[in-house]
């Protein structure tokens, strides 16, 4: 069922996974982790935080394809021209929106006014009613905000949003108006033209044939697939392995949680030359980080992996 | 070389096999007499391999459980090229053991050895 799947969202070759219940459901049932690379918008002169969208290694989109539980969609042709009928209802959508904002806008402004007033703000009275407005300010915060996903719910249909915002205003002249947020959509799904059925592809040599897609081209592409796949199955979760200098690091469970045991080079076949200096050199860093060294040699006429660990000899 | 005392004990492999004749000559006189191993034997590895393996035990003294496993040792020098094929054939004229050490000798005769293990096998903590 090509629905059920989750969509990998390809630009440039490149694989993105732009939904966080999908990054979640990735990590946490297909033990997939991949590298988050979006800034925020407020902090993005920082990298230690990071968002969507999230890359994916192009081995995992490979094992995710081909184990079924994604497909491929072509990005930049899942929009086409939309109709002018759709556009306008965008337009009014749109429209609404920014009405609803001036509104809060002026709702705020006269708020303000009126808290500057010199003679009521000196007042016992006033000061009094202020504080029974704060706390009523505050207890509807804390309504409106206890739950993330429903304000979604809300902007998704921002029409039903907005009337009972309206409402709430008639009803009570100082409405809450000092905050509010403006979520930048992450993804387009939503829009009404978009449209993936025509450019999904569920296998990896269709998506190949479309030209949005090339791995793996060649024997150390397979090889690597090769190997990704055969530790995957074993239940191992795999990251990138550069602070090691191999090719992946591997670890017993989610990376969050446990270090990792191993650094994983992939060699492309049993004939590869291996330099007694890539053993001095990977063995002895693992050793020195409490890491076994695993040459994962793939033979592609058996499509198997063979594994030799190494390990420092403690002596010489 | 001929004139080293080890030299009537590696004479045979050193002539059968001459490229490899150096890391072995090297190889068992660290492991006899700077390692101090026990009961040291050479033996042929065949043809598909090439090349003779050290066989021995460590010394008495060092702490560790398993000090009078006889262990095997495969000497190489630096500059060789190996490759996985190779050493899975190195285990398998060994009959398979759960591990070999390999020794890696360099031009000034400096020797590091590593061991190596067929399958996923974690880390000693």
């Amino acid at each position: 069922m090509a629905h059920s799947r989750l969509p990998i969202h390809v630009a440039n070759k490149r694989a993105f996974v732009w939904d966080v219940e999908d990054i979640a459901k990735l990590r946490s049932q297909h033990h997939i982790c991949g590298i988050l690379v979006g800034t925020l918008p407020h902090l993005s002169q920082q990298n230690v935080f990071l968002g969507v969208p999230l890359v994916l290694m192009p081995e995992e989109v490979v094992l995710l394809v081909e184990k079924e539980i994604a497909v491929l969609v072509d990005d930049p042709n899942v929009y086409p021209e939309p109709t002018s009928a759709q556009l306008k209802k965008w337009m009014t959508e749109q429209h609404a929106i920014v009405q609803h904002q001036q509104t809060l806008f002026e709702a705020n402004v006269k708020d303000n006014k009126d808290v500057k007033g010199p003679d009521r703000a000196m007042s016992e009275e006033a000061i009094r009613k202020r504080k029974e407005r704060e706390l009523r300010r505050q207890q509807k915060l804390l309504e409106q905000q206890n739950s993330p996903l429903h304000l979604n719910d809300e902007q998704q249909n921002p029409s039903a949003s907005i009337s009972t915002s309206q409402a709430l205003s008639h009803t009570e002249n100082e409405t809450n108006s000092s905050s509010f947020n403006i979520t930048v959509p992450a993804v387009s799904s939503s829009l009404e033209w978009y449209n993936s059925s025509s450019c999904s592809y569920t296998t990896i040599e269709s998506a190949k044939e479309a030209g949005i897609w090339d791995y793996p081209s060649d024997l150390h592409d397979r090889a690597k697939c090769g190997v990704f796949r055969d530790l995957w199955e074993q239940g191992y979760f795999m990251g990138g392995g550069i602070r090691f200098g191999g090719d992946y690091l591997i670890y017993p469970g989610d990376p969050l949680r446990y270090h990792s045991h191993f650094a994983a080079t992939v060699i492309d076949s049993p004939s590869s030359d291996l330099l007694p200096m890539e053993i001095v050199a990977h063995g002895r860093l693992g050793t020195a980080t409490k890491k076994t060294h695993l040459f994962c040699g793939w033979n592609d006429d058996k499509k198997q992996v063979s594994y030799l660990s190494v390990e420092w000899a403690g002596f010489g | 070389m001929e004139s080293h005392p080890s030299y009537p004990k590696l004479s045979i492999l050193v002539q059968k096999y001459p490229l490899s004749a150096g890391s072995l000559f090297q190889t068992y006189n660290d492991l006899v007499l700077a390692q101090q191993w026990r009961d040291v034997q050479v033996t042929d590895l065949g043809e598909t391999c090439k090349r003779a393996s050290i066989q021995g035990k460590r010394p008495a003294h060092i702490a560790v459980d398993d000090v009078d496993t006889t262990l095997h040792v495969v000497p190489c020098s630096m500059s060789e090229s190996i490759s996985l094929g190779w050493i899975s054939d190195v285990f398998k004229a060994l009959s398979n053991p759960e591990s070999l050490y390999l020794a890696i000798v360099t031009d000034d005769s400096s020797i590091v050895y590593y061991k190596l293990s067929p399958g996923i096998v974690k880390p000693f903590v």
